[in-house]
This record gives structure tokens, sequence and C-alpha cells, in this order.
């Protein structure tokens, strides 16, 4: 049986019940959630949903039973067709590195931090970034490639932040699992899933 | 995702706490370099410590990088040379010493252990002539350290070894006299010495331990210290109880036991040899901010050596194992705080402050790791009682069950007052006067061996 997957975000003023809207929106439609995240930034709700459907309910219709479903909550729904089979994950190469970056807040500083990191070919998959007031901080995960040393992005971030009064650090994420996971220490790189999340053992 | 509170966390440590791994110390097993002919044991020893610690610097730093923790000393412990020299003559045992140095430069570690004998019961004429050479080798080699275990729980304790080393410390001072007698701070005493500290100047590979493996000695004292003062910092005036502050020293522990725990494995791996342990061991610095003295005085202990020095040294100790021991597996070694006097700057002023005194010392001894550490006393101190100060600290190691040990310094032409300057790691201090000095000579020339204690009726 062919099925159709669709990647589905919705935002909209963090309120009770929103969660159960989306969901019931997509279970009478006949889908399957494979993966969901979902975050509430500085009073905004945020979901993105991977779904799976056993037959191809039209993307307009998709979106708008979400929105009817939620419509006390005035949703923003975009609804994307993912053809896995057609552009599979890029498998992650290199260890998984924790990235920070502190100090003042400037416009610019996160599209600059990223613009090393590309250069270097460097894969971010999880970023955190806040000003609080004038002050600025920033967590990613990224995967280094295989060749590329620590010292040499931290380098490169400590050139871009110098004049921005940021300061950067980039630490193996083994470092992290140890200081905050009671399983055993382990070394080497981590496991991780095609799509780059970490399996933390328990 | 990490949460970014524990990355901030963790990265606090390191960047404002200065959390490093103190020591990777390689223990390397020199039993199969046995030989009655000087050459041929010279030789094989040479080879066998480059074969194992030949990469040793090269994959420190390479982990360094790898995960951005310092690692500020690398070293290496081998197996008594006492047991690997039997045989040689007299003289051979400098030699094999001036063999360890130069090896110990080559490979790019700052110290090696284990010109070591074990003699709590009696002693081998391996042992004596050992013991014999030490003045020479302590003044004539650079990197060489060695200690004497002179008593365990099982045994009792060897008092004529403790007369020939009140003589020992003397020579090795007055050899030299130009440095404060510093030779003797590469000299440890011992009870119950463990087969796996990765600290010197105790530092050695002992029986029942594999051919070659990696010890850790974790961060400082500066990490507990800040985090005992963070948690005073951020609580309301008066509101934080002696428990709190243990859980804090725990969960800091803890951190710290992980990180590492995680470096020696990585380092271990990388060389292809076995993993040993994580020896929990808070070992000061002179720095400013790296001193157990300093935990003390964030707790509430304005004036070390004050009452209440010693149960609040008792907490610490413990909550240190108690994170430490939840952290790994694999904890091992001395395991808790040195109070290393002229390497602590707190302890090195409260004895210039004369609030510390020598038997303060030795109660504190009683509740931590590992002795009478780092002590200046007065160079005309007599050996007999110098002697008599090892037995006391000794005994106390013997009858608790515990290590103990004494690094102690008759400071050549100075006296009570002055002021001893090792330099470096070893610091400096103000001399500790010695009460009723010369007291009970009698009682150490009764020699022979105090018996081993009753394990039973424990009170």
């Amino acid at each position: 049986m062919s099925t159709s997957n669709y990647i589905i975000t919705v935002t909209a003023a963090d309120r009770v019940g929103i969660v159960h809207a989306v969901t019931g929106a997509i279970r009478d439609l006949g889908g399957n959630i494979l993966e969901l995240s979902q975050t509430v930034m500085r009073g905004f709700f945020t979901i993105i949903v991977a779904v799976e459907f056993p037959s191809e309910p039209a993307q307009s219709v998709l979106a708008e039973t979400i929105r009817e479903r939620g419509r006390a909550f005035d949703l923003t729904v975009a609804v994307i067709p993912a053809r896995s089979a057609e552009s599979p994950i890029p498998a992650a190469t290199g260890d998984r590195f924790i990235l920070t970056v502190l100090g003042a807040d400037h416009v610019g500083n996160i599209h600059g931090i990223s613009g090393c990191l590309a250069a270097r070919g460097v894969n971010i998959v999880d970023l955190h970034a806040r000003a609080d007031g004038s002050r600025f901080s920033l967590v990613m995960e990224a995967f280094l490639p295989p060749e590329l040393s620590p010292l040499t992005v931290r380098e490169d971030l400590e050139r871009f932040g110098k004049g921005l009064g940021l300061e950067a650090f980039v630490q193996h994420e083994n470092i992290f699992l140890a200081t905050t996971e009671p399983s055993p220490v382990r070394v080497g790189p981590a496991l991780h899933t095609r799509g780059g999340d970490a399996v933390v053992p328990h | 995702m990490y949460r970014t509170e524990d990355v901030l966390a963790t990265l606090g440590m390191i960047r404002q706490y200065k959390l490093d791994v103190r020591t990777v110390t390689m223990g390397i097993d020199l039993h199969p370099c046995a030989a009655s002919d000087l050459d041929t044991l010279r030789t094989r020893l040479r080879d066998r410590i480059l074969r194992f610690a030949g990469r040793l610097r090269a994959v420190c730093l390479e982990v360094e990088e790898r995960y951005g923790i310092p690692i500020v000393n690398r070293r290496i412990a081998v197996s008594p040379i006492a047991s690997i020299a039997a045989g040689l003559p007299s003289e051979g045992y400098l030699k094999v010493a001036e063999t360890l140095d130069q090896v110990a430069e080559e490979v790019g570690v700052d110290l090696v252990g284990g010109f070591s004998a074990l003699v709590q019961k009696g002693w081998t004429a391996s042992d004596r002539k050992l013991i014999a050479s030490l003045p020479v080798v302590l003044s004539t080699t650079k990197r060489v350290c060695a200690s004497v275990n002179i008593g365990t729980t099982a045994a009792g304790i060897n008092m004529d070894a403790a007369q020939a080393l009140g003589h020992v410390l003397k020579e090795t001072a007055e050899r030299t006299r130009s440095h404060d007698g510093f030779g003797c701070a590469k000299l440890v005493v011992f009870a119950n010495a463990p087969t796996d500290n990765p600290f010197m100047a105790g530092a050695f590979h002992g029986a029942g331990e594999p051919d070659c493996v990696i010890n850790i000695g974790v961060s400082g004292p500066g990490v507990v210290k800040a985090a005992i003062e963070d948690l005073i910092a951020h609580a309301p005036p008066n509101s934080v109880s002696l428990g709190e502050i243990a859980e804090e020293i725990k969960s800091t522990a803890f951190r710290v036991t992980r990180v590492g725990e995680l470096i020696g494995r990585e380092v271990a791996a990388r060389l292809g040899v076995a993993f040993g342990i994580v020896d929990l061991s808070l070992a000061p610095t002179p720095q400013v901010g790296d001193s157990v003295g300093e935990i003390l005085q964030a707790m509430g202990v304005a004036r070390i050596g004050a009452p209440g020095s010693t149960a609040a040294l008792a907490l610490l100790n413990d909550a240190v194992k108690k994170g430490g021991s939840f952290a790994s597996s694999s904890v091992g070694g001395l395991s808790g705080a040195f109070v290393a006097v002229s390497e602590d700057a707190a302890l090195a002023k409260a004895v210039e402050d004369g609030d510390l005194t020598l038997s303060k010392l030795e109660a504190m001894t009683a509740v931590c790791s590992v002795g009478l550490d780092m002590i200046a006393v007065p160079g005309d101190t007599d050996p007999e009682t110098l002697a008599a100060i090892l037995a006391d600290e000794i005994a106390i190691g013997v009858i608790n069950h515990k290590t103990t040990a004494v690094r102690i310094i008759p400071v050549p032409g100075k006296k009570a007052g002055d002021r001893a300057v090792f330099g470096g790691l070893f610091g400096e201090m103000v001399i500790l006067p010695i009460h009723a000095a010369g007291g009970s000579t009698a009682f150490v020339r009764h020699g022979g061996r105090i018996p081993a204690p009753l394990s039973s009726l424990r009170n």
C-alpha cells in the first residue's frame, strides 16, 4: 500500500488545547504521527509534525481541516509534502559537538555564526538562541566533519566575535552526556539515528 | 537537545572554575625487566617504558583538543623498584633511578613514581639498599619520586623502617640544603598505600595491577569552592544548611568525576591499554582559588585550624566520595581531600597566622586523605623525632583502616617561623614548630614492629 508523508507546522499564540485540536484533525484524516516537536517561545506556540497518511489528501484539505478544528486558536498552518524516497536524509558524519556562544546581543549574530560554520561544512542539527536585554546566548548541536578540528571552529567563531564581545566554546557532546546523564561513561562518537538525533543511553 | 541550563552549568565549570584533569598517570609493571645484570636491567626498563608511554604525551594532547579539557600533568608510576632491582649491588639503585629520570624526560612526563619499597612487616636486603640510596637519589635526580610503606592494618608498623627513614629525611634535606631540603618533598612514607594512586609523590604500580593502566586524578579544589560560593551567593542570607552544602559538593563531585573518567577512558582506548581508576582526591596547587583551605573558608571556617575545621573537612571528604562513587564504578587511589600545606595557599597562610598547628593537622588527617603532607619543620629536628612523627601519622591510618602518609621536610639551617620555599607546584610555607621535640627518643629506639591492631571491639 502506498502512503503519503507530510510535514505540518502550526503556529499560534499559546493557549491550552492546541495540541489536542491539531492531532485530532490529523487523526480524523487517518494520519499516523511519526514524529512531533513542540515548543513555546515568548508566548507563541509552535509545533512541527511528521505525519504518514494511508492515502494522499490534498494539501489544502489537510491545512483547512486543521485550521477549522483549531479555529478558536487562530492557527497559522503550513503543510509540505515529504517524499522521503526521493530526497533521502543525508547520513550524519563526524562527531557531534555542542557549540556555545555568549556575549553581547547584536543584529546579525546568528547569521555570522552560522556563516562561519557553513564555510567549514559544519551541519547544525539543533539550535537555541536567546537575547535577554543586551545579553546574547546561543547553544547548538552540530556535526563537525571528521577532519575538522574543534579548535579551528572555535578560532573561526572567536575571530567573528572578537569585535562584537562574543565568546565561543566548542565541546564534544560526550562531555555533556557524561556530566548530565547517570548512564555509564562512553568514549568515541555517540550513537545517532540517521536524522542526527542522539540516542542517549539509559 | 541538551537543556541550555545543563550546557551552561558544565561550561561554567570549565570556563570560570577551571575544570581540568589534574593528572593522567600511566602505571607500568616492570617485573618483566628484572635482571641481575645492571646494564640489561636498565636497557629493559627504558625499552618497556618507551613502549607503553612513548605516545602518552601526544595522545593526551589529542584528547585535550578533542574535549577542550586541560590535562595539567602527565606522569608515570612503575612497580616498586625494590622488587625490580633485587640482586643489584647498592650502587645499582642510583643507576636505576637515573634511568627512570632520563626516560621520564624522554617521554615528556614531569614526575615518575615507584622508587618504592613495601616494608610494613619486614624488609628485604633490596628494601634496605633502596632506602639507603634515597638521599643520593632524591638529591641528584629531577623527576624520580619515592615512597615507603611502613604500616598496614594487617601487619602493624615497622618501627625499624620508621627510624631509618628519620635518618634518610635528615640526610636528604642536608644534601638539598640550597633548596630548603626539597629532596624530602619527593619522598612519601605510607600506611596502607594504595596500589593505583595517580598522585605524586606517592604513586607506584602495585601488585594485582595489569601490565599497563591509565589512572586519573580529577580536577582540583577550585571547582568545589566555586560551587559552594555560588550556592551561598544565590540563596537568602543565612539560609543554606550544611546538608545543602554537602549536596552541592556531591553533585559537583559527580560532574568532575565523570569528566575524569571520560578523559581517562579515551586516553586508555587510544593507547590500547587498560583504564584503571579515577582518584577523587582534591589536590591543591599554590594558586589562589585552587585550595582545600579555601573550600573550608567558603563553608564558613574563616580561620583554618579553628575548632570546626575537622568537622568541615569530614563533611567535604565524605560528600566528594559520595558524589564520585555514584558517578563511577572505577573509583580508587587515595580519593579524599589533600591537606598539603605548602602546596595550598590558604593552609600555608593559616600556618603563618598561627591558626594551624601540627597537632591540629594531625587531627584533620584522621578524616581525610592523605596525611601530614608537605610540612616544613625546623632543620635541627632530630631523626628520632621525625621517626616519631611518621609513627604517629601511620598509626592513625593503621588503626582506622585507611591510607595515611607523611611528606615532611626538616629545612636545614632554618627554625620555626622562618620561611621555606620549594617553588612551583610545591609552594612555600612558614616552618611549623614541633612541640616537645626529642621527648620520645627512647620509644622510637625500641625499634621492632608495633603489632597489627585488633579488628573487633571497634569503639
